[in-house]
């Protein structure tokens, strides 16, 4: 388990990097955090004739809060889950880091990274598409803002990303006056879910006005509108929210492996997504089951 | 150090000596030995389950810069096979060769290994490496591999059954039991069918060799990880075709055994051939995923049981059919494991009346072997459940059931139907324990008060014996197993009165260095920081029968007090033409040799006898010069450590999660050496045998033959949230057997583990007559049972 | 082969510089460059925390970075964290509670332990077993090795400062 040859390079700046990704396209692939790509090195299933690593571009990491809360590809998630400022404007954010791994994990691993990365498991990618999210794409020929959803489509282990783009900056809009549930089911503490949902709802006092629901553990990120659809509307209640988890069922692209079959995940995004609400409506906090 | 006021060590928590270099990162593993001039190994392995390899391509490889050789089946002319050790009668023979066969027969058999200057480049060249493989259909489950029209893994056995052994319940008078009689005459009849994991040890170090092969002196030395460094020896001789003489093998520290190290493996050849064909130092360090393809699996059986019983509680016989999923072909122990179910399955239990047959099934898997409790959790699994089911059948408290059928403290030897003779034990004593540890009564009121509250609480007791300290070698050839039981050991007093303690035990992780010094200081009564324990080293260690397992340590222990007891004679009668006395007037005590009544006056130290003997100046007549001894212990029976444990969990029953709530062990394993080790050994031992039971399993894709489990993802080991906290009660009852009354106890605390919370869970869900029969119970398998069961 | 490239690390406190391929992960330089083979490899791949070291100050997996991106930053291995011949808290109550067997994870579970205790000097045994999580133990059933850390966090506190 060692990587096969790849030349390296470590840019010092955007511009730097977005020559690099023009010059060598689809043969480079892009080190963030490597706590996902590494291991694809490790294992020979990952094979780039070229590594750029940005870890020494030291733009592309800051948390910035005036207005919509802007976060640099590369803050890694430690940072990320203890930043003030991400848990004013989003206390799902850090509810959600903290299932991520393990601290040595964290420390390494960046927001970035993880959305270009999208693992169907992880969690970030569908977080920030119930906080309808826009990411940053830059190339040596320009950039572009991208929606979470078309980001990720229904896609896995790929985004609509291209091979010269590179993602520089997740930008969250303000959510004032919600709340919100994050759960997930994960064998073991920090292990990659079976299925995890994180809701975010606004209520008028007892009716919901907005809900967004994205779920992770299937074989894509996705939102879930049947439910959401099942809460707008609606009175926050157990009613509400038991249509809602079956909502999420319907929704959810459940697969199986050999942590549990697809009837057993969408099962369980149906018992998350009634407890995520339920920890929404009392605006607990979250964790594991 | 910890000193004890009598030098008495035995019993006393003494630190382990092997901590110092550990702790410091200065330990020495395999990965860690690199002489100069070392070239590295890495090895191709089959893609497939189950394919003809019809030619290999090397060219390329070969011509990769900094490659030095490539190795496959064709360079194993006049190489022989490691042997199946132990062969049962009627066992089909077999035989675990260095290159699959012509074919590979599972996902990772060795097909061709490449040596090059780094382990980076070694990959490399395996990436060159063209195989022309013709895939051949493949069979991954034990009935599919028994089914008429079933892909043949071993043409030459015929099919895939490789042995079906019946243990007939012979009894204490020699003759067989009526069981068909005891199932005419029982008021019920109990059935279950278990599903018992593919499991392993996975060590968090993965095996490893640096062979270097001494041209000038035509001698080969293996540094390697193996438990078993004598057997290897003999072995690795045997089939490279040169003198057992001319092999060393050392032993480093070992990162984690659990049993998979003591097979003999293909790479033990192969990297030693390499360092004889390149007349350098050749290392191999198994990758994680290698070591999930290709160190033996464990565990994997499917059973069938029934059990009769008539309406008072009491068992009146039990037969079983054990199918034994032993993956493509026979490893170092053959069956071994599934025999030991067989021999086991009866427990604490009189059960007149027993009959099981035990069929061992070849499946295009990786071998199934030696596994820390080799057979014995899989037998406490079945039967532990079968008590559990036949109380409920029954409305007898499961406690109440056990109780009522136990075998008494006055029954031993008690002969088991299993033909297991059990020494000594107080199994009610143990229950009785264990149930008032747990709060048994407060926690069965408080079970339904909380299920009202819809917490699903269950409470899962399940005994064990455990048949350890393999021992009389008269018994294990009755068995047909081609190895002594013995462990030898020699101990030598230097003329300043300090103890060299040599070895054939591997430490690897148990504190084997520390319990043993700990054995001899308190029989030579001196201080333990003048005992040195020499191990791994095969040119100074005397030869091991069995070698090292985690339940041998008593074995061991007995060979140095029984060399210890010579040295002390010699002692006395050296001692007693100094103090010139009769010899029949002088002991050996607190480390003295004195005439006994003036202790005060005429006494001689260790150091003052022992210089006196390597002067041999005046020796008594018929006593050779220096002072040193050495004992080869051959037990006069198997020990055999029992106990209760009993799981206390809370089911979710929306999501099948599991929560532990208390989980306690009473454990009896005779005499104690160190306190402190034997608990981390029993935590250590629950921690592989609940892994097993939730977590761990190795994973097979019925379509493509494929092990999904194939990285520490997929595999799941237990973390530190997955275990509970561990309350531990000691009953001691020694052992009449061995000398100190030890008992073999690295290995029991896995035995009840999954029998205890598989009647935890099912306990839990009696509402919903969910069963747990399958291991391990996994949220999802535990979810899709509570909703079939409409809960 | 791609070429090798320079390296400069401050490794337990002293500036080493190495030469290495691209494609060296960290873990194999500190193991076979630096000779400092308490660093160890049980997976190769992330989950088993045997290779965790200290880069700049916090807990990473060794294995899952390249040796050529710790150039300019300072790691502390298990063989730094001693202060002479005088043991770490850590190290001596890993020894004095049997928190550890066969020690292979020991070196990455000691630097673990080190890094709780420096973010909570006085875990409850629910917050070591959580935030431990990462390192695997095959051994101890980790009831001692959360014993050890607890006690080393009772003696770190009251000699009034971590690592």
């Amino acid at each position: 388990m060692k990587p096969a040859v790849f030349d390296y390079s470590a840019p010092e700046s955007i511009g730097e990097a977005l020559d690099l990704l023009a010059e060598h396209g689809s043969g480079a692939k892009v080190l963030a955090g490597g706590q996902s790509l590494v291991p694809m090195l490790n294992f020979r299933l990952a094979r780039p004739a070229h590594l750029i690593d940005v870890n020494g571009v030291g733009s592309l990491s800051y948390i910035s809060a005036n207005g919509a809360l802007r976060i640099g590809a590369m803050t890694r998630l430690t940072a990320l889950g203890e930043s003030g400022d991400v848990a004013g404007a989003h206390p799902v954010i850090p509810a959600a880091v903290a299932q991520i791994g393990h601290r040595a994990i964290r420390n390494r691993g960046t927001i970035g990274g993880s959305l270009a990365h999208n693992d169907p498991a992880a969690e970030l990618p569908a977080v920030l598409m119930a906080l309808d999210a826009e990411v940053t794409a830059r190339s040596a020929d320009g950039e572009r803002v991208i929606g979470m959803q078309d980001l990720i489509e229904d896609r896995l282990f790929d985004t609509t990303l291209d091979d010269t783009e590179l993602l520089t900056e997740i930008r969250i809009p303000a959510a004032a006056g919600s709340s919100f549930g994050f759960r997930e089911f994960a064998r073991r503490h920090g292990d990659f879910a079976l299925a995890g949902v994180a809701a975010v709802i606004t209520t008028d006092g007892s009716t919901i006005t907005q809900a967004a629901l994205g779920a992770f553990g299937g074989t894509h990120a996705t939102r879930l509108p049947t439910a959401e659809a099942a809460l707008v509307g609606a009175e926050a209640g157990d009613a509400a929210f038991a249509a809602a988890g079956a909502g999420a069922a319907a929704d959810f692209p459940a697969t199986s492996d050999v942590h549990g079959t697809a009837e057993y995940r969408s099962h369980l995004i149906n018992v998350l997504t009634v407890r995520a609400l339920k920890d929404a409506a009392g605006q607990a906090g979250g964790g594991n089951g | 150090m910890t000193t004890t006021q009598e030098n008495r060590w035995i019993g006393v928590s003494a630190p382990r000596r092997e901590d110092a270099p550990l702790i410091r990162g200065r330990g020495r593993y395999i990965a860690d030995i690199e002489p100069a001039g070392t070239v590295h190994m890495a090895i191709l392995r089959s893609p497939y389950a189950h394919a003809r390899i019809n030619g290999i391509d090397t060219a390329a490889a070969e011509a990769l810069d900094g490659v030095h050789c490539v190795l496959t089946a064709a360079d194993l002319e006049g190489i022989g096979d490691f042997p199946t050790i132990w062969r049962l009668p009627g066992q089909k023979e077999c035989t675990t060769p260095a290159f699959a066969p012509g074919k590979a027969r599972y996902v990772g058999e060795p097909v061709a290994a490449v040596v090059a200057d780094s382990r980076y480049l070694a990959e490399d060249a395996l990436d060159l490496l063209d195989v022309d493989y013709e895939i051949l259909d493949h069979v991954v489950d034990v009935e599919a591999a028994l089914a008429d029209g079933a892909p043949v893994i071993n043409e030459d056995m015929g099919d895939n059954t490789i042995i079906e052994y019946t243990f007939p319940g012979i009894n204490a008078l020699g003759v067989a039991g009526d069981i068909d009689g005891a199932f005419e005459e029982a008021d019920e009849i109990v059935s279950g069918r278990f599903k018992v994991g593919r499991y392993s040890g996975v060590a968090l170090e993965t095996r490893g060799h640096v062979a270097e092969w001494d041209d000038l002196r035509q001698t080969l030395t293996l540094h390697s990880g193996s438990q078993v460094a004598s057997l290897l020896r003999t072995e690795l001789a045997a089939a490279l075709g040169i003198p057992e003489t001319s092999v060393r093998i050392l032993t480093p520290n070992i990162g984690g055994a659990f049993g998979n190290q003591w097979d003999r493996y293909p790479e033990d050849i192969l990297v030693s051939l390499a360092s004889m064909k390149l007349c350098r130092p050749v290392k191999w360090i198994e990758d994680r995923r290698e070591a999930l393809q290709a160190t033996v699996h464990g565990r994997e059986q499917l059973q069938e049981w029934q059990l009769a019983a008539n309406s008072d509680g009491t068992v009146l016989g039990l037969k079983g059919r054990v199918l034994s999923d032993q993956g493509a072909h026979l490893h170092s122990v053959g069956i071994g494991p599934a025999w030991v179910t067989g021999a086991a399955a009866v427990n604490q239990y009189k059960i007149a009346n027993y009959h099981c047959d035990v069929v061992g099934v070849a499946t295009n898997k990786t071998p199934n072997s030696t596994f820390r409790g080799f057979g014995g959790p899989e037998a406490m699994f079945g039967i532990e459940r079968m008590m559990d089911k036949t109380a409920r059948r029954l409305g007898i408290d499961p406690a109440e059931l056990r109780r009522r059928n136990m075998i008494q403290a006055d029954e031993f030897p008690y002969f088991s139907p299993g033909g297991a003779v059990y020494d000594s034990g107080n199994y009610p004593a143990a229950l009785e324990k264990a149930l008032e540890a747990v709060e048994y009564d407060k926690v069965r009121e408080e079970q339904q008060s909380l299920r009202d509250q819809g917490v699903y609480r269950g409470i899962g007791i399940a005994s064990y014996i455990h048949v350890s300290g393999f021992g009389p070698s008269a018994i294990l050839g009755i068995l047909d197993y081609y190895t002594g039981g013995y462990e030898g050991s020699t101990v030598k007093i230097d003329p300043h009165g300090r103890a060299t303690l040599y070895t054939g035990m591997i430490p690897m992780g148990q504190g084997t260095e520390t319990t043993l010094a700990q054995v001899a200081a308190d029989h030579l009564e001196i201080d333990i920081a003048n005992v040195r324990v020499v191990w791994g080293d095969t040119d100074q260690t005397p030869y091991t029968g069995f070698g090292s397992a985690g339940s041998r340590s008593n074995v061991a222990a007995v060979a140095v007090i029984k060399a210890i007891e010579e040295i002390k004679a010699k002692a006395v009668r050296i001692g007693a033409g100094l103090l010139e006395a009769d010899p029949d007037d002088v002991a050996y005590a607190d480390g003295r040799i004195s005439v006994k009544g003036a202790e005060e006056m005429r006494s001689l130290s260790l150091a003052d006898v022992a210089q006196q003997a390597y002067w041999a100046h005046k020796l008594p007549e018929g006593d050779q010069p220096t002072l040193e001894a050495t004992y080869v212990y051959d037990p006069a029976n198997f020990t055999t450590a029992c106990g209760t444990h009993v799981a206390v969990v809370d089911v979710d029953i929306d999501t099948g999660k599991i929560d532990w709530v208390k989980y306690v062990v009473v454990d009896d394993a005779g005499t104690i050496i160190n306190p402190l080790l034997v608990e981390g050994q029993i935590h250590g031992a629950l921690s592989n045998g609940l892994g097993g039971a939730m977590l761990e399993e190795f994973v097979y894709d019925e379509e493509s033959g494929q092990l999904l489990s194939s990285t520490l993802m997929d595999y799941l080991v237990p973390s530190f949230t997955d275990l509970p906290d561990f309350e531990i009660h000691h009953l001691v009852t020694p052992s009449p057997h061995t000398e100190g009354g030890f008992k073999g106890m690295g290995e029991a605390g896995c035995f009840p583990a999954a029998g205890a919370l598989a009647n935890a869970v099912t306990d839990a869900l009696s509402h919903l007559g969910v069963e747990a029969d399958q291991t391990p119970v996994t949220p999802s398998r535990l979810w899709s049972l509570i909703d079939q069961a409409g809960g | 082969m791609a070429e090798n490239m320079s390296v400069v690390i401050n490794v337990n406190g002293a500036g080493r510089e190495v030469s290495v391929e691209p494609r060296k992960t960290l873990a194999d330089a500190i193991r076979e460059d630096l000779g400092l083979t308490g660093t160890h490899l049980g997976c190769e791949h992330g989950v088993c925390g045997a290779c965790t070291i200290l880069l700049d100050g916090e807990v990473v997996r060794s294995c899952l970075m390249l040796a050529v991106q710790a150039d300019g930053a300072e790691i502390t291995t298990i063989e730094g964290i001693a202060d002479g011949d005088a043991l770490h808290p850590m190290q001596s109550a890993f020894s004095e509670y049997h928190g550890l067997q066969c020690g292979f994870c020991t070196p990455g579970m000691i630097l673990a332990g080190i890094d709780v205790v420096s973010r909570n000097p006085d875990p409850s045994p629910q917050e070591i077993r959580e935030e431990m999580g990462g390192n695997i133990c095959r051994c101890t059933g980790y009831q001692k090795i959360v014993e050890s850390v607890q006690a080393a966090a009772a003696v770190m506190s009251a000699e009034g400062g971590s690592a």
